[in-house]
């Protein structure tokens, strides 16, 4: 803080290219003490290119990175974390096999190649606890973590290394709101000891809610930055896509009179981490699931296709009973139920084969479809606008929202009769979330019962027609109408009672 | 010789690593002719096609459990066991057992491969450990029933054809294997089942969560390589004229590197059976030009190690590269 003038990191001119492709352009950024410099863009304008070239990962083509005003070359990550650049990756970067103990002690300071000494583990416990993590135990294998405490120990383990210069990269994107407040506290106390913090992410209340500054990449470049507030909303959505969208999220349609049930829970359960559980999806309608992470709604989409065993009580899908016994028979016409899962990365595609490979692969178990007839997935592609170099390109070459998209119609080919998905829109960019929601909404006035797991509560919001919220295990609070509100969510997703009925003292 | 069967009708098969084992025999053949003439006779090279036919048939269904990744040590006593089925019948004297005696050792393969392949689905053991197991117990099998002695039997005539014979002077052997590949390189491309397999070996939950029975596809690999284990036996007691103790114990190490050398991700999911006749040929031209040099065996196996982990170094770098 002695020298406020002088940015903690720089960069200048930089340019980025990958063979053809463009990811950086002569961009300059700065980076001050004692700011959270959010930046916000699409996917594929250069926010990761930008954060993996401050933080050593990547070497720019041309161009110059400072550290606090001193030109340096990284040539690699240990280089930018010798100057105090410590980056938190949103692939998580958490080895699988070990104790979180022997991750957070991974390239901590004081544990070098010698014995690993726990000095920085007392002060990892407290960090922990500060943001929910009181349940995470330091002999955990991280393997048997969930996404959101992974993403919590990753928040810890950068934080244990006395950063000058915190970068986040989406690194929120799995945790609920409450977590991610007291995440965003813990980064506000950084910022307030002089650290400076790089922030990106794709959920504009949290940037408004933490960003000091905030720069627009569109492109590979940067299009504008700004002070908090100083722009609108709107006006931020046109810098990063560059045209207008008026609206996020499709109108909601009122439900047709004497609309049919499409898919009906009855005491559904698979004790003791989901209580039964009974809820109807009519026809057209989008339901969603809310709640902290871990309380069981994640393991119900599970359960009703089937990945579980020992599952009880009853699935009906337009009256008749579905079967329970894996996604082989949960894909059948007669069944017809899909699910997204929530790793799309691991889960949903294989990233070393091609996007032909991938669509296909769904559908090749179905008797009444020709999966190797690309007019079965044309459709949705066309709809949600892939954008790729080819379709015989490994579907790792495409961002994470196109490769989104390719699930979507890999499943979608097969014309399911109920949707299942599992927070489908995380750590995607804008244009790709609004295709993805009128898509949704089309489907839904089709007739496609959709069950829609999230963690971003706009979309509960605004998307869905009916939210059910989990907790331990079970549905503690429907919401509908106007009672669906961010305030209720939060509300019962604590399981705090009657939260509607005092809604002025939790205004006040 | 190596344009004698394409399996594949896509060209992305027929890529470096696939045809770096291809390269590699041309070499060692030429190489050799400089010092040993005879080894590029027509009766050579035809008896070469014979004797790598063995090894190439293990490799072929070594492949699939490879892209699968995962591995089947119980080649060596499943050949064996089946040599021995096949041997005992064929020396029966009965003309019903005769008849059954090659069905009824590939029966003998498929069962052991499923035994496999459920130890490995269902109880999900991890297959190193599982067929290993199996192998010892295969060999503990066949020991309490010959007595440690090498078992009665002989070949059948049919046996002795496909190992030994000849259809216009191409070893049988050798277009026996050609068939097994081709068949499984049709089933790899051209089927749902070869899709899911060569998916599964890239990442089974995947595959699993898009509807896929993985297990009855890795039962199926298992199934499919047992049998091809118990075809290798067949013929080898067709070659020798009888089963005897160990036979299959030469083969396990050459099996897992023919189809590493023909370019298949021990980790599994990249390759293909092109690559893996390629690997077969390689290694054994290797052995053969080896013995024929006439050095002491110490250093044959020497320069077979070094042979071997030169070409993967060559196919790491490459790949790095």
């Amino acid at each position: 803080m002695t020298e406020p003038n002088l940015p903690i990191a720089s960069i200048k001119g930089v340019t980025k290219s990958f063979g053809a492709t463009i990811a950086l352009q002569d961009v300059d950024f700065d980076c001050y003490p004692g700011e959270v410099h959010a930046v916000l863009g699409e996917n594929g304008a250069g926010k990761s290119t930008l954060m993996k070239t401050i933080s050593g990962v990547l070497a720019p083509t041309s161009g110059t990175v400072f550290a606090q005003g001193k030109p340096v070359t990284f040539k690699g990550p240990a280089d930018a974390m010798a100057v105090g650049f410590v980056c938190m990756y949103q692939e998580l970067s958490l080895v699988p096999d070990l104790t979180v103990r022997e991750n957070l002690l991974l390239g901590a300071p004081g544990s070098g190649l010698g014995r690993l000494k726990g000095g920085a583990l007392p002060k990892a416990r407290e960090l922990l606890d500060q943001i929910d993590g009181e349940h995470i135990r330091f002999g955990s294998k991280v393997s048997d973590l969930t996404l959101a405490e992974c993403q919590q120990v990753e928040v810890v383990k950068a934080l244990i290394r006395n950063p000058k210069l915190l970068i986040l990269d989406e690194s929120t994107s799995a945790l609920n709101s409450s977590v991610v407040d007291k995440v965003f506290d813990l980064v506000r106390a950084q910022r307030d000891l002089g650290v400076a913090i790089l922030f990106i992410s794709h959920r504009f209340h949290e940037i408004e809610a933490l960003a000091d500054r905030i720069s627009v990449f569109r492109n590979g470049q940067r299009v504008e930055t700004f002070r908090n507030g100083d722009q609108d909303y709107s006006t931020i959505i046109n810098m990063m896509v560059g045209q207008r969208i008026d609206e996020l999220f499709p109108p909601k349609v009122i439900p047709k009179a004497g609309a049919e049930p499409v898919l009906e829970l009855r005491d559904f359960a698979w004790p003791p981490k989901v209580k039964p559980t009974s809820f109807t999806i009519k026809e057209g309608q989008i339901i969603g699931l809310g709640g902290l992470d871990g309380q069981g709604q994640s393991t119900l989409l599970q359960g009703i296709f089937g990945l579980l065993k020992g599952t009880q009580g009853t699935i009906l899908i337009n009256g008749s009973d579905a079967p329970k016994s894996g996604p082989l028979a949960a894909k059948q016409s007669d069944v017809g139920l899909a699910y997204i899962p929530e790793d799309r990365k691991a889960d949903g595609l294989i990233q070393a084969q091609s996007i032909n490979e991938n669509l296909e692969l769904a559908a090749l178990g179905r008797s009444d479809l020709n999966a190797t007839d690309h007019n079965i997935y044309k459709p949705s592609l066309d709809r949600l606008e892939l954008k790729h170099g080819g379709l015989d390109l490994p579907v790792s070459s495409l961002s994470g929202g196109n490769q989104q998209k390719v699930v979507l119609a890999k499943w979608l080919a097969l014309a399911p009769k109920v949707l299942l998905l599992a927070d489908p829109t995380r750590g995607i960019d804008v244009k790709t979330k609004t295709q993805i929601y009128a898509l949704l909404r089309e489907l839904a006035e089709q007739g496609t019962a959709i069950l829609l797991l999230s963690t971003d509560y706009e979309e509960l919001i605004h998307l869905c027609d009916e939210t059910h919220i989990f907790y331990d295990g079970g549905i503690v609070r429907s919401l509908r109408g106007e009672d669906l509100s961010a305030q209720n969510i939060i509300g019962a997703s604590l399981n705090i009672p009657d939260v509607a009925d005092h809604k002025g003292i939790a205004d006040a | 010789m190596t344009t004698l069967v394409k399996p594949s009708q896509l060209p992305a098969w027929v890529n470096i690593e696939s045809l770096l084992p291809y390269i590699g025999t041309i070499l060692l053949i030429v190489g050799a002719s400089f010092t040993f003439p005879q080894v590029l006779s027509i009766d050579y090279l035809s008896q070469q096609l014979q004797i790598a036919a063995f090894l190439g048939i293990l490799a072929a269904g070594a492949t699939l459990v490879i892209l699968l990744g995962h591995i089947d040590l119980s080649v060596p006593w499943t050949l064996n066991g089946a040599a021995i089925v096949a041997t005992a019948m064929a020396g029966s004297g009965n003309e019903i057992l005769i008849a059954c005696a090659i069905p009824a050792a590939l029966l003998f393969g498929a069962v052991v491969g499923a035994i496999n392949g459920l130890g490995v689905t269902i109880l999900r053991i991890p297959s190193m450990v599982w067929t290993l197991a199996m192998n010892s117990i295969l060999l503990g099998i066949s020991v309490l029933n010959t007595g440690g002695f090498n078992p009665k039997g002989e070949s059948s005539a049919t046996m002795s054809w496909l190992a030994s014979g000849t259809v216009a002077s191409i070893p049988v052997a050798f277009l026996v294997w050609m068939t097994i590949s081709t068949a499984l390189a049709l089933l790899m491309m051209r089927t749902g089942y070869g899709r899911y397999l060569r998916s599964i070996g890239f990442n089974e939950r995947a595959v699993y969560l898009s509807g896929v029975s993985t297990k009855t596809v890795v039962t199926g690999a298992f199934m499919i390589a047992g049998v091809c284990s118990a075809f290798a036996g067949v013929m080898l007691a067709g070659y020798a004229n009888q089963a005897y103790q160990s036979m299959g114990d030469p083969f396990l190490l050459p099996t897992i590197a023919a189809v590493v050398i023909g370019g298949t991700s021990i980790l599994g999911g990249r390759g293909g059976l092109f690559g893996s006749i390629g690997g077969a040929l390689f290694i054994t031209i290797l052995n053969s030009i080896l013995s024929v040099m006439q050095i002491s065996d110490a250093w044959r196996s020497i320069v077979f190690g070094v042979i071997i982990l030169a070409m993967l170094l060559f196919q790491t770098l490459r790949k790095r590269g």
